[in-house]
């Protein structure tokens, strides 16, 4: 099949970008590193992008194709080829780039430093018998230990976006890795470490991270179980946190948020005073209700009830957290007819589904017959 | 007519009750006749399943039961939080039988009705943008926008994770676009139209906030929009209550119109001022209803 495609060129030492479009004779079940190597043996030696594995375990080949991160070699070109797209490939975002579709990722790791990537037993003489882990607890974690540290969480997180210094996805679901690991001695030190600026709170639960990570971690799911375990802790005294609980207390008392008294709970009363002048810009177009008399959910007393029974339950903290996907599983995409599917530039469920070309003698002997 | 249970949430019963007047108004005219749960809670917005995770899946299921229990198999909902809280607490009730049946043991030792799992919870933009709400749409939509250029902004929980919302492609969406154009109004393009409007943190880390807020604006007004649009009251409120702080932040005065998607069709369905509520918005529409001479 022919394959096209832009890729955004970059020569730091000039400081000159170029979108350069290229077009191979690809096998069918080529993917976009495939399709990268064939431009760089055929038609430009030049072009520099990192790669390994090939295999989808290493994390080398994280970059951008029409702005979104994707590990190159999971990508198959097919129903992209077929449709007549072309796509524009990358460097990833949030990350300094060195040439063409490499980046540096020295930013990367320090964040990953930063969270103490490793175990914490609690001795240094690891003593003569082995310290056996359960399955089950081992599953508590399995999804944050799936990661490859390929960074395509972190190219399109909005928070690092804003804010630079933000420890981000990756390193966030790092750290949830060692937290809940039944072995690690230095948890509460951990989620306080977290918990400080640029941790846990300052996720701005855009979902990105969980839409591209390409191994199925869920950062965005680590970073709320984070949070969680911080505040089973009682670490709790930052906005974020207090902001949290007031959602709690609210749903207790009336059911619904008392949205008015949010902003002195969350950030407290001297600093909410300094922002009577912007409350009351608000006030004149009704947007901040009377919390008198207070807005009631009916039958609330349900859900203060409910309250003591989840305590009484005792799912707290990080065992409560909905996992979207169950360790070890993924969820099959439906193509219902409202879906997406129909109605997107790459075909049916081009966006979920992976190509699987057929094992047909034909096909295969046609393939073959392309790649010489 | 399509009878769906109808969850609008906080925002729509407080400081955003213009979009619940619209949403109320406009219904009828794209088939849909809403059964407003009253005996609900907040879904928690993300901040009680972090707090408090067992709590928000007790509560999300309470919401879901007394849904079901007006018989309809809609809920549908006007908030992205509230989809994605209460899509994700069905996905994990669903999906579990010992927690679901933990989960009605206290339901009903509270005196709320147990939770078969029959519910499916969708977005308003969902039950409009494609299908026979579609078509009803396009009917309705007789006054049209006279061309008006609308940024439509998706804002994240209505779009990612895909896997729990899943409606359409999270990173080419159209369902906003359709609806604009049914309406006779020019959708305008822009990259951050999928990013976030900066509101879950607004109150924790304002800056950081705002240097997400800045991005759509901006963008839409550089691409020439009159006003935009969101699915979301979340999204809603920062883009038109901290316009102001963007202003004293940068000096630039977008003066940018930001539109409920209620408000939005309801303009070409042709309701009045009394069911639109511009009023309670902090940025002036005022240009926008000026144009169409409403």
């Amino acid at each position: 099949m022919k394959v096209a495609m832009k890729i955004w060129r970059y020569d730091a030492v000039a400081g000159e970008r170029a979108l350069r479009e290229y077009e191979v004779d690809a096998p069918e079940e080529a993917t976009l590193l495939d399709c990268l190597d064939l431009v760089k043996d055929q038609l430009d030696g030049t072009l520099a992008y990192r790669k390994s594995c090939r295999m989808m375990i290493c994390g080398s080949c994280g970059m951008r194709m029409d702005g979104a991160a994707v590990l190159a070699c999971k990508t198959r070109m097919y129903e992209i080829a077929q449709s007549g797209h072309v796509p524009v490939i990358s460097a990833m975002g949030n990350l300094p780039i060195v040439k063409d579709l490499v980046v540096d990722m020295e930013p990367f790791w320090r964040k990953i430093r930063a969270v103490t990537p490793w175990l914490e037993p609690g001795y240094s003489d690891p003593g003569e018998r082995e310290n056996v882990v359960s399955q089950a607890e081992m599953d508590v974690i399995h999804k944050e230990s799936l990661c490859i540290m390929c960074g395509c969480c972190v190219s399109e997180c909005n928070s690092m976006e804003a804010d630079p210094d933000f420890l981000g996805p990756a390193a966030l679901a790092k750290g949830m890795r060692f937290v809940g690991d039944a072995r690690d001695q230095a948890r509460v030190e951990r989620l306080q470490a977290y918990s400080e600026a640029h941790g846990i709170w300052d996720c701005t639960r855009c979902y990105f991270c969980q839409e591209r990570c390409p191994k199925g971690v869920d950062p965005r799911d680590a970073i709320a179980k984070l949070g969680a375990e911080a505040m089973r802790e009682g670490i709790d005294s930052d906005l974020g946190a207090r902001h949290a609980k007031w959602f709690v207390t609210s749903a207790k008392t009336t059911g619904w948020l008392r949205e008015t008294e949010l902003v002195p709970k969350t950030q407290g009363v001297v600093k909410s005073l300094k922002e009577i002048g912007f409350a009351m810009s608000l006030l004149r177009h009704g947007k901040v209700p009377p919390p008198i008399p207070p807005h009631v959910a009916k039958h609330v007393d349900e859900a203060r009830a409910l309250y003591d029974l989840v305590k009484h339950d005792g799912r707290e903290g990080a065992d409560g957290i909905v996992q979207i996907e169950k360790p070890l599983s993924r969820l099959e995409h439906g193509e219902g007819e409202d879906g997406a599917a129909e109605r997107g530039p790459y075909g049916p469920g081009s966006f979920a589904k992976p190509y699987l070309p057929e094992l047909s003698d034909e096909s295969e002997s046609s393939s073959e017959g392309r790649h010489a | 007519m399509r009878t769906v249970a109808y969850y609008k949430g906080c925002l729509a019963s407080l400081s955003a009750k213009e979009l619940d007047i619209a949403t109320q108004a406009l219904a009828p005219k794209v088939g849909l006749e809403l059964s407003e749960l009253e005996a609900v809670t907040c879904c928690g917005a993300g901040d009680i399943h972090e707090a408090e995770p067992d709590y928000y899946l007790h509560l999300n299921a309470r919401i879901l039961a007394y849904a079901e229990e007006t018989g309809t198999d809609t809920l549908m909902t006007v908030c992205n939080v509230c989809t994605l809280n209460l899509r994700q607490a069905n996905h994990a009730l669903k999906g579990d039988e010992a927690l679901l049946e933990r989960v009605n043991r206290n339901l009903v030792s509270v005196g709320a009705p147990a939770y078969s799992g029959g519910v499916e919870v969708l977005h308003f933009l969902w039950l409009v943008a494609a299908g026979e709400g579609y078509e009803l749409l396009k009917e309705a939509a007789h006054k049209g926008l006279k061309g008006l250029r609308i940024a439509p902004f998706y804002g994240c929980q209505i779009l990612r994770p895909s896997k729990l919302l899943g409606f359409e492609d999270p990173d080419r969406p159209e369902s906003l676009e359709r609806i604009i154009e049914a309406c006779g109004g020019e959708p305008v393009d822009y990259p951050a139209k999928i990013k976030c409007c900066g509101f879950p943190i607004i109150q924790a880390r304002e800056d950081v906030a705002l240097a997400e807020l800045i991005q759509p604006i901006e963008q839409a007004k550089e691409a020439g929009a009159d006003a935009m649009v969101t699915p979301c009251p979340l999204c809603h409120l920062s883009l038109d209550a901290w316009q102001s702080k963007l202003r004293k932040q940068t000096g630039k005065d977008f003066a940018m119109p930001i539109l409920h998607l209620s408000q939005l069709i309801g303009v070409a369905a042709g309701l009045d001022e009394s069911e639109l509520k511009f009023k309670r918005h902090v940025v002036s529409v005022k240009p926008v209803v000026e144009q169409l001479a409403i």
